[in-house]
Parts: structure tokens; sequence; C-alpha cells
């Protein structure tokens, strides 16, 4: 082989190993005992593995500039993860399957998966409330992302058009309000409320009891409320209820307790 | 007299019945036909030929033969592909056929492997006594490349028919672009002698 041939011309496409194209002096196989691997000519070992000599860098540098011409630039504007998240927020994810045979079909790739994060959806209070409660399992709090996978259609496309009508009908259904959603129970809430519960309920009327047995001012309801005694003894209380016990919540618990009870000296 | 007569109507004290095969000279447990054809019932049989028919009760265990060349004189040529018994397939040899349907959760190994075995048959007799080694075939894509290497025993324009020949009635048979690689030796690559 003369020594400026262009490579690419003997191996333009991925083909067998030949021991007379390339001049390599190549040896494969387990040798004999005190004996050399067996030599190229014949080798069907070399012949078996897949090869990569039509894939040198300088052919793949041609493949490039053929293809540079079919290609556009990237936006220079989305040039973040948060300038991507916040002009596409959807991200839909497809799987290709490539295999070697006469059919190119897999039914496998008919799967799409939709994610979108809650924060980006125009949604108040009532409506992200209901929303979660419609999907249940396929939205996950630590990271806010909803996640719908469809595959009940037989094509991609309409599993995707499928997607989208899902998360179009699902913000639409939660932004209204049924005759019957007035019928909450208290064990329907999602996360606890102190307003009108019956922690509220004692703690006043404890205090109540206990200034009328000290005969100290009369204070109104609405002033212990207001008052900051109270005000911490509520947030302890919807953090141990709503985030589970940790030491923190715990100690913070205590510390307003021993203030609402006015119990400082017991240190 | 016959032997057949003169047995008749009495039990001989003969090995074959029942479980005093145990006191037989054969070393496996073989049990016997039994009354059912013991010499005396059938004029046919004569006492006096080893006519004896049994059956094996125990696990057999014989030497494994899979695709091993017996150790000879020193004077049988042998190739690499030959001289490695199935158990060196990925550690010393490789795979002679490639293709995708052995991996997870991929379909149609069978109809491969028996398309294989169909291409392996066809050139061995299109290609009689040209063969020098064993086919390799790989399925890329669409396309079905067969490697072959085959002995200058025949012209080259022979050959060159013979190839297109073959790809062409392989490619209408199994509705595929098939590709025969072709390479040429003077004589057989011998890896040893066993």
């Amino acid at each position: 082989m003369a020594v400026d041939q262009d490579w690419s011309n003997v191996y333009p496409t991925a083909a067998a190993f030949n021991p007379s194209s390339v001049p390599l002096p190549i040896r494969m196989g387990y040798p004999v005992k005190r004996g050399v691997p067996p030599p190229k000519e014949g080798n069907l070992e070399l012949i078996k593995i897949p090869n990569f000599l039509h894939l040198t860098p300088p052919a793949i540098k041609k493949h490039c500039t053929a293809l540079k011409d079919f290609c556009t630039e990237w936006p220079t504007v989305l040039d973040s993860d948060e300038k991507c998240e916040q002009h596409f927020p959807i991200e839909i994810e497809t799987v290709d399957y490539v295999s070697a045979g006469l059919s190119v079909r897999n039914p496998k790739a008919r799967v799409v998966t939709l994610r979108v994060k809650l924060s980006k959806l125009n949604l108040d209070d009532h409506a992200k409330k209901k929303l979660i409660k419609l999907v249940g399992e396929r939205y996950c709090k630590d990271t806010d992302m909803l996640t719908i996978t469809t595959d009940r259609c037989p094509l991609r496309r309409q599993n995707y058009d499928y997607g989208m009508y899902l998360l179009t009908v699902l913000y639409h259904e939660s932004w209204k309000t049924e005759m019957w959603e007035n019928e909450k129970t208290e064990a329907d809430m999602e996360e606890y409320i102190w307003e009108n519960s019956p922690s509220q309920k004692n703690a006043l009327d404890t205090l109540l009891r206990i200034r009328a047995a000290e005969k100290t001012t009369e204070v109104t309801r609405e002033e212990l409320l207001a008052s900051g005694i109270v005000e911490n003894y509520k947030t302890s209380v919807v953090a141990l209820k709503n985030e589970g016990e940790t030491e923190n919540n715990v100690l913070q618990y205590k510390e307003s307790v021993m203030k609402l009870l006015n119990l400082q000296a017991l240190q | 007299p016959l032997p057949g007569a003169v047995w008749f109507g009495l039990a001989p004290p003969s090995p074959l019945c029942g479980r005093s095969l145990a006191h037989s000279k054969m070393a496996a447990p073989l049990w016997g036909r039994g009354l059912t054809a013991a010499p005396w019932t059938r004029g046919a049989f004569s006492w006096f030929l080893p006519c004896r028919r049994a059956i094996q009760t125990t696990a057999v265990c014989h030497k494994n033969r899979a695709a091993r060349v017996r150790v000879g004189k020193g004077d049988k040529p042998v190739t690499y592909e030959q001289a490695h018994p199935p158990h060196y397939i990925a550690h010393r040899k490789g795979w002679l056929s490639l293709h995708t349907s052995n991996l997870d959760g991929e379909g149609g190994a069978a109809e491969c492997t028996v398309e294989d075995v169909f291409i392996r048959k066809f050139i061995y007799g299109t290609f009689h006594g040209c063969l020098a080694n064993e086919i390799v075939l790989k399925r890329r894509a669409n396309v079905l490349v067969v490697c072959a290497v085959f002995l200058q025993r025949l012209p080259p324009y022979k050959f060159y028919f013979l190839v297109g020949y073959t790809e062409t009635l392989l490619s209408f048979l199994y509705k595929c672009p098939v590709r025969l690689e072709v390479q040429t030796l003077p004589e057989r690559v011998i890896y040893k002698y066993l």
C-alpha cells in the first residue's frame, strides 16, 4: 500500500478485516507451546471481531464536514440550564430501539414520558392541592416534578398527543371548584392547619383559665391569639405535625410550651 | 435333540431370570427381559447364542465429545477453530455468528440461528472443497455479511460467478441484502498437529 494513500478509501464503510488491505503486522490468537500467536493471513479470529478501521479520526472529520451543511447553530440565548427550563418547562422523553434484523419496528418505542415542574404552571393554592390529589403517585414532592408516562396508544405521536391532552385537562380541572368540594373533611387535608383545631381550643382555654385563676386583667380570645407566645406555640405545633419529629422541632416545641405556661423557673 | 424341546415345561437354572442377575459377570446393573423372552419359551431362541437385551438403570457418564478433535499420532493437521473445544469460546475463540437477538429484551434468536445453519450448509455445498475454515456471519442493521476464507482450488472467474450466484440467491431467499466478503489462501492455515 502506498504511504500517502487515503485510508478512508481503503475502508470507506464497515467491513471485515482483510489481511492484504491492512499493512499492519498483527497477530491474534492463543500461541502454540513455545510459539507465537498465529499471523494475520487466514486468521479467522481477526475476521470475527468487529473492527473500527472505517472510523479513523480523519474519516470522522470528513463525515462531520459533510453533515455540517444540514446542521443549524444552537441558539445563543439558551446558554444555561435555568434558561432552558424557563423557556421550555415541559420535558419529553422517548426511546428509539435499534437492532439487527429485517424490521425497524419495536413496540417498546411507543412509550412517551412527560415531565413538568408544578411551579412553572400557573396554579393557586386550591388548584395545586387539587392537581396533586388528581395525579396521585405521579407527583414527586421532593423535586416538585409531575411525571406522566403514556403507552396506551400504538404510535408514539398518539401517545405524545394524549400526554399533552392529559396535562391540559388536569390544569383546567384543577382550577374549577365543584359543589362537592365543600364537603372536604379534616381527614382529606394534606397538611395540618392550626386555626379551628383542637390544639388551638385547648391552648386558649388553658390560658384563659390561668388568667382567671390569677385574677389578672381580663384578656379576650382575640388578644391572646394575636400575642407572641401563642404565635410561637402555633408555629412549633404546625412544624411538628407537618414536618415530623426532628431535633429542632421538638426543642422549639419545648421552648414554646415553657413560655406559654410560664415555666421558665424550672430550667 | 433340539435344545428347545429339552427344556420345554421345565424352568432351567438360567442366570437370565429376575434378580439373580446380580451374580452375573457384567459389572453394570442390567435387568434382563425376564420370563417373557426366556430361551425355553420360543423355539427360535437358542440357549447357546449370547442374545441378551438389557436397559441401563443408573446415570450415564460418557466423555464429552462436542466439537473436539481427539488427539492422535501427531499427523492430523488442525486449524485454530478445530483445535479449541467449545469451553474456550469467549476465552480463546470469538463467536462465528454476530447478531443482536441474544441481547436482553430482543427477539428473533431462533430465526437467526436457523438462517445461520442454512447459510453454512449452503455455502459448504456451493463452494465444495474450497472452504479453508468456518464461515463468519455478521448481521449489521438490514445487511447480512458472510465472511468466508477460500482455498485457491478454482480459477477466479468461477469464484466470481459463484459469489454472485450466492449473493443473489440468498438475498431473494431472506429478503435482505446479502454481502459475501471473500479472502483466498493458497492452502489451509495449520495451527497444530494432533
